[in-house]
């Protein structure tokens, strides 16, 4: 469903490299959709974007958070 | 006399509950083959390297033949040199001797012409393979590769990898990674775009795979663990790394109807899917081991698909055999792996060849940490297993569990790191052990192989029959409930507080129902027989009604049976007592059961129903419980 989270950008050197969302709601997201810019590790940003809590993922640190559109803060 | 007719409707009913797997546990309780004892898998011993009753003795450079043939006469066996082209220089010579070698080993060392002397070993040495980058494989060591080479490579089993594909072939702009050139691989297929051509286009499938079954002895790059093995390339993650439940459990029955022997799913996250665990049941029940990652997300939560109980679920440790920080454990934990730990620098991660995740077009050799990386080593010698012969999924995974290294301080299972991290080569050493059992087995009717085969692999299971603690808790439930039973009774129709306990009528069926006839386990040895005496009845009915290691069944764990004989007690007024104690016994057992979150039913869809229906039938067998110790009020 359609959500708007705020929180930091975090690379983790899991796997392949993952990009994460550590929301400010205590929750960890793995970052999909969005653009390349949106990986910078450290940046805080608010994002809209739905939240799928149903895919598996070769992450396996949280459900997905697709942004849709995103600014720094 | 009247009352043995409702006994025998009673039994009658019984039975026909049974229905037809009464043949099943018959026969169990015919076959009383001690199952193997796995827990003493033979550790690797020096001793058992020694050649026996042959010495070789080393005399002081420059002994003759004549020199030594005088001085060997008073030791009593005949020495000769070891070999004729090292010259007689050397002076090392072979002898045997029938008796205590040590003691004669002990006189020979004191004689001042010789060097040393010792029993006569033998030595082979592993397999080492000449992949150039080997010597960074610390993963491989840490399972004990090497030796387990000597044993299996996989030959013949087929591992489907389902992730984001695996470069295995050269088609369109895909190119094979250099160091699979050599692997087998069968037909796999593309769930994300829906063809025959599973190629990665993300970096991490490749790089399982080379886990799996990388080119090895190939001179180039780094080993495999089940380098014969072929491989199935199944993709069902994206290029970002993500994929449905749909097409994951779309290809687990794909990979199982196609040959598989091993599924590695280094994947995992969102919900439980029913449908993704009946495809992981599907396959298992195929003979196919399912192999997961338990998560990255370094928490107390294992996620599915290595939560579902066909799977095994797989921690991570880092070289030191530590759990790695991210590593997810929990109670569905099976077996730890090398998964890497990349706080100690980028060498403790897993290294494998794939393609560059920031650049797909580029074969590289990555070094990456995950519950993803462990995953594959157990798929490896999963396939390692059946190569060897193992035959269905319960062997594999009883060879894998029972070899299994604990951490330091542990013996058994810890949600932490599951039975332990795995040894090759100890679970190809277990896998003989069972076999040799299971051979013996294969003389037995087919039913009695397949209840043998059954079995739900606990921890406590391995060690065939044995007495389980004494647990007095449902005993103690079932007494609380009777105090609370007699606080609802009136004042006339109770039959007093402590002139039930002390009644033998109402306490033996009491005590039998919550803890069996639990003395029997200070006067005879452990055995089938024995052992199901001490046996709760409910425990004891599901195991005879439906064989050993069965899941409990809804209707034995229910009020079924207290309701049943009340019904003859209505007619039958001296049973009346006894079926009390019965009554209140399911009612403990069922209540502690609710209490200890432990239910595990057969046949009830969804988890969240076991409950409820413990508490609800614990409830009813309160209410006989109570009808029948009501004093009749005249």
């Amino acid at each position: 469903m359609a959500t708007t989270k705020t929180g930091t950008v975090r690379f983790r050197d899991l796997e392949t490299g993952l990009w994460l969302l550590e929301a400010d709601d205590g929750q960890t997201y793995l970052l999909a959709g969005g653009d390349r810019k949106i990986k910078k590790d450290g940046a805080r940003i608010s994002a809209d974007g739905d939240v799928d809590a149903e895919s598996p993922t070769l992450g396996m640190v949280g459900p997905r958070f697709v942004v849709k559109q995103y600014r720094f803060l | 006399m009247r009352p043995t007719l409702p006994v025998v409707a009673a039994l009658s009913t019984l039975f026909l509950l049974a229905g037809c797997q009464r043949e099943t546990a018959e026969a169990v309780a015919l076959a009383s083959l001690e199952r193997p004892d796995i827990d003493e898998a033979a550790q690797p011993d020096d001793v058992a390297f020694h050649v026996p009753e042959v010495v070789v003795v080393d005399f002081l450079d420059g002994t003759t033949k004549a020199e030594f043939d005088a001085i060997e006469q008073e030791w009593g066996l005949d020495l000769e040199l070891a070999g004729e082209e090292e010259g007689v220089d050397s002076a090392i010579t072979v002898g045997t001797f029938q008796g205590d070698v040590d003691a004669l080993l002990a006189r020979i060392r004191t004689n001042a012409k010789v060097e040393a002397a010792e029993p006569l070993m033998r030595f082979s040495r592993s397999f080492v393979p000449n992949d150039p980058a080997y010597g960074k494989q610390w993963n491989l060591k840490m399972i004990n590769m090497p030796k387990a080479w000597d044993r299996s490579k996989g030959k013949g089993v087929v591992v489907a990898v389902l992730d984001t594909g695996v470069a295995f072939e050269d088609h369109d702009d895909f190119r094979q990674v250099p160091d699979l050139k050599g692997t087998k691989f069968v037909e796999g297929y593309d769930f994300v775009n829906k063809d025959r051509h599973a190629n990665d286009d993300h970096g991490h499938g490749t790089h399982v795979a080379g886990t799996i079954a990388q080119a090895t002895n190939n001179a180039e790059g780094v080993a495999g663990v089940a380098f014969e093995a072929a491989i199935m390339p199944v993709k069902v993650l994206d290029h970002f790394g993500g994929g449905t439940s749909a097409d994951i459990a779309d290809a687990i029955r794909w990979a199982a109807d196609h040959g598989a022997n091993v599924i590695n799913m280094s994947l995992g996250g969102g919900g439980r899917s029913a449908v993704m665990e009946k495809a992981v049941d599907y396959a298992r029940k195929k003979g196919v081991v399912v192999v997961c990652a338990a998560g990255n997300g370094g928490r107390g939560i294992v996620e599915y698909p290595a939560a579902y109980p066909g799977s095994v679920a797989v921690a991570a440790v880092g070289p030191g055999g530590q759990r790695a920080p991210y590593s997810s454990w929990g109670k569905e934990l099976d077996v730890a792996a090398p998964g890497g730990d990349k706080r100690q620098g980028e060498e403790a991660g897993i290294i494998q060849n794939t393609i560059d995740p920031e650049d797909v077009s580029q074969a590289v050799y990555a070094s990456y940490q995950g519950t993803s990386m462990a995953t594959p080593h157990v798929a490896g010698v999963a396939a390692l297993l059946f190569a060897a012969g193992a035959k269905n999924p319960d062997q594999v995974e009883k060879a894998l569990f029972a070899s299994a290294h604990p951490p330091k301080g542990a013996t058994g299972w810890t949600d932490q790191y599951g039975h332990g991290v795995i040894d090759a080569e100890a679970a190809l050493q277990a896998l003989k052990k069972l076999q040799g059992a299971s051979d013996v087995s294969e003389l037995l009717p087919t039913e009695v192989q397949v209840a043998q085969a059954e079995p739900e692999l606990e921890a406590s299971d391995i060690s065939a029959f044995a007495y389980g603690a004494l647990d007095w808790k449902p005993f103690a439930f079932a007494a609380a409930m009777l105090a609370f039973v007699l606080l609802t009774l009136g004042r006339k129709e109770r039959p007093g507080y402590l002139n039930v306990f002390a009644s033998p009528g109402f306490l033996i069926p009491l005590a039998l129902t919550t803890m069996g006839v639990f003395f029997v386990r200070w006067v005879a040895p452990a055995g089938e027989l024995s052992t199901s005496f001490t046996l709760p009845i409910p425990d004891w009915l599901n195991k005879i009604i439906f064989g050993r290691g069965s899941l409990a069944n809804p209707l034995v764990y229910s009020a079924l049976v207290p309701t049943v004989l009340s019904l003859i007690a209505i007619k039958v007024k001296g049973m009346r007592q006894a079926v009390g104690g019965v009554a209140l016994g399911f009612a403990g057992i069922l209540a502690y059961t609710v209490w200890a979150k432990a239910p595990a039913l057969s046949w009830l869809p969804f988890t969240f129903l076991a409950i409820p229906w413990l508490a609800v039938n614990a409830l009813i067998c309160l209410f006989v419980a109570r009808a029948m110790l009501k004093r009749e009020t005249a």
